[in-house]
């Protein structure tokens, strides 16, 4: 479990608003193992989503370094940010965030085919992804028709298809009921280990603490903990 | 591959339909418009692209077929002497009151000949024919004149210019710019009919010998006629549209219809995708979070203008072709070329691209971070 998947460096990010100046990230550093789930926790505006942004290489950070599937990511390049996220990053959103006008299937199918993978081969891994999250019955279904849970598991597929090494979620619980949400860490967490991906979990939710192989807490954009024995905490 | 642009465009279904049927105005205002035009100017020039003259002979200036000046028909003895003319006669256009029998006067444009067979005029005959012309007061009418006259039927009488004529027959596709109905009758009788036409003909008309040179004749005629025009027929009927189109103001006019039906297809489509692309702004920093570019979201805009364009275009071009037989049943003439439907396809395809540019310029500054927002 030693091998980084990610990983930040120092890593700051100072937003500038006219003459102010507000710093978020002050000197972050922090990784994510192959199949390890790190859950991330703090209060609104401690800069947990900044993070995420950052190692999700959706922004760039204003100092630091940045490293995924052990590979250096260059932040000043937006086509090789965009690369990485193609290759190397899944996402799930709070909001699911699932093209409402396609299918279960044709929303992880059109995933792939924005990562470049096409025809039959995105079909087939479509239907493997989806097999995996248990909703192998509900591939026509669109959104629209899944409950919330469903939904959350389409969105993990679409994350898992490609088989990127990286997994990032963003309050993925949010919206779920207690035992759904109970439900769709469990799959978390199987996903990760068995298919070794690195997982870190932005959250509020303190179950998500049960599935969690360590705990990075933050505070106004520093790192309070991080450990294994924080999860125990 | 999965068509996100497609499956987003006919999951609204209301939406589709409305950008649509404004692209399909569009397409039809156009197509009926320009092709209700053209037909006008085709009937402008009918009666010079079917009469088998290879030069006509014109008074000076004379601006149209229909708008014909008077000068001497020894024109036509001058014609006949020139080096590589086989025949010159004399063509005499006219307008000329018609008394119906309600009482009423109409106008007719009187076209009058020695020998309307040799210069294949009419050219359509449905009844009688032109040697009829020979036998006393006797005209052909084209049957387009009853939407004017009213009906009537071979061996009915009507007075021209005071002077009473029997329909000795009936022509098909005649017709004039102005709508005016078209009357044959022989030469003589139409000098008969008009004082200033005693002696005077409106135009020549000649046709060369085999092989002569078409332009070294122009040349000849036009030496020895120094007071008239001589034409080619492609050139006399192209000076006949160009005064409708440019003299007029219709040119002027169509070019505002088209510009209107442009502007209409431009703002529905435009209003509509971009309304669409703002509703669907998540969507678009979903694709980017995933992985994919700008040129990937404005793909999905582009394809979703392309359908609209072919479906749109499809269903115009399908109600002006439908409106045609049904317009042609009241004697208008919508004439689409299969050159002109593929500049309005052509059009309609770089409008609707066009109007996609608003929304590319709105996506464009999606930040994808925003997926990360409730």
């Amino acid at each position: 479990m030693t091998e980084k998947v990610l990983a930040v460096e120092n890593v700051t990010k100072v937003f500038e608003e006219g003459r102010q100046r507000v710093e978020v990230l002050k000197g972050i550093t922090m990784d994510v193992a192959a199949g390890e789930v790190v859950a991330l926790e703090g209060p609104s505006g401690s800069g947990k989503t900044t993070l995420l942004s950052i190692m999700g290489c959706i922004l760039t950070p204003t100092s630091g370094e940045l490293s995924v599937a052990g590979a250096p990511v260059h932040p000043s390049d937006e086509g090789a940010l965009r690369d990485v996220r193609r290759r190397s990053i899944g996402f799930v959103f709070q909001q699911y965030n699932l093209f409402p006008a396609l299918s279960a299937l044709e929303n992880v199918e059109y995933s792939l085919n924005v990562r470049g993978v096409r025809g039959r081969k995105a079909h087939e891994e479509a239907r493997r992804v989806l097999d995996l999250v248990g909703l192998g019955d509900r591939r026509g279904f669109l959104p629209r028709d899944l409950s919330g849970g469903q939904k959350q598991r389409v969105a993990i597929a679409r994350a898992l298809a490609g088989s990127p090494p990286v997994l990032l979620a963003d309050e993925p619980t949010a919206n779920l009921d207690t035992a759904t949400g109970a439900q769709v860490l469990d799959l978390f967490r199987d996903l990760a280990k068995g298919e070794r991906k690195g997982l870190l979990i932005v959250t509020h939710d303190p179950k998500v603490r049960r599935i969690a192989d360590r705990l990075v807490g933050i505070r106004d954009g520093r790192l309070v903990r991080d450990g294994a024995d924080a999860v125990a905490a | 591959m999965v068509s996100l642009a497609r499956r987003n465009l006919f999951h609204d279904r209301l939406r589709f339909a409305i950008t649509v049927a404004g692209v399909a105005f569009a397409v039809t205002l156009v197509l009926v418009q320009v092709g209700l035009f053209m037909g006008l100017l085709d009937k402008a020039t009918v009666t010079i692209r079917n009469a088998s003259a290879d030069l006509w002979v014109t008074s000076r200036n004379t601006p149209n077929l229909d708008f014909a000046h008077t000068f001497p028909e020894t024109a036509a003895l001058r014609a006949r002497s020139v080096p590589g003319v086989l025949r010159a006669d004399n063509l005499i256009v006219a307008f000329m009151n018609i008394q119906l029998p309600s009482g009423a006067t109409e106008g007719s444009v009187v076209y009058a000949l020695e020998d309307f067979g040799l210069w294949n005029l009419p050219w359509s005959v449905t009844a009688g024919s032109p040697n009829d012309l020979k036998r006393g007061y006797s005209v052909l009418m084209d049957r387009s004149a009853e939407l004017r006259y009213g009906p009537f039927a071979v061996g009915d009488t009507r007075e021209i210019q005071g002077r009473r004529f029997r329909i000795a027959g009936t022509t098909d596709e005649a017709a004039s710019f102005t709508t005016t109905p078209i009357v044959f009758m022989d030469y003589r009788n139409a000098q008969e009919l008009q004082e200033q036409l005693r002696g005077n003909t409106t135009y020549v008309l000649v046709k060369l010998a085999p092989g002569a040179d078409r332009a070294a004749v122009q040349r000849e005629l036009a030496r020895r006629l120094p007071y008239n025009d001589v034409f080619t027929r492609e050139e006399w009927a192209q000076r006949s549209r160009d005064y409708w189109v440019k003299s007029t103001g219709l040119g002027m006019s169509m070019g505002v219809t088209v510009f209107l039906g442009i502007l209409v297809g431009i703002v529905i489509v435009a209003q509509t995708l971009y309304t669409s692309a703002v509703e669907h702004i998540k969507e678009f920093g979903t694709v980017k979070a995933i992985g994919g570019s700008n040129l990937d979201i404005y793909r999905i805009l582009g394809e979703q203008a392309l359908i609209a364009a072919v479906v749109g275009f499809a269903l115009g071009a399908a109600f002006s072709f439908v409106a045609r037989p049904i317009m042609a049943g009241i004697h208008l003439n919508v004439l689409i070329s299969p050159g002109f439907t593929a500049v309005v396809f052509a059009g309609t395809v770089l409008m609707c691209l066009g109007s996609a540019l608003f929304s590319f310029r709105r996506v464009a500054g999606i930040d994808p971070a925003l997926v990360f927002r409730a």
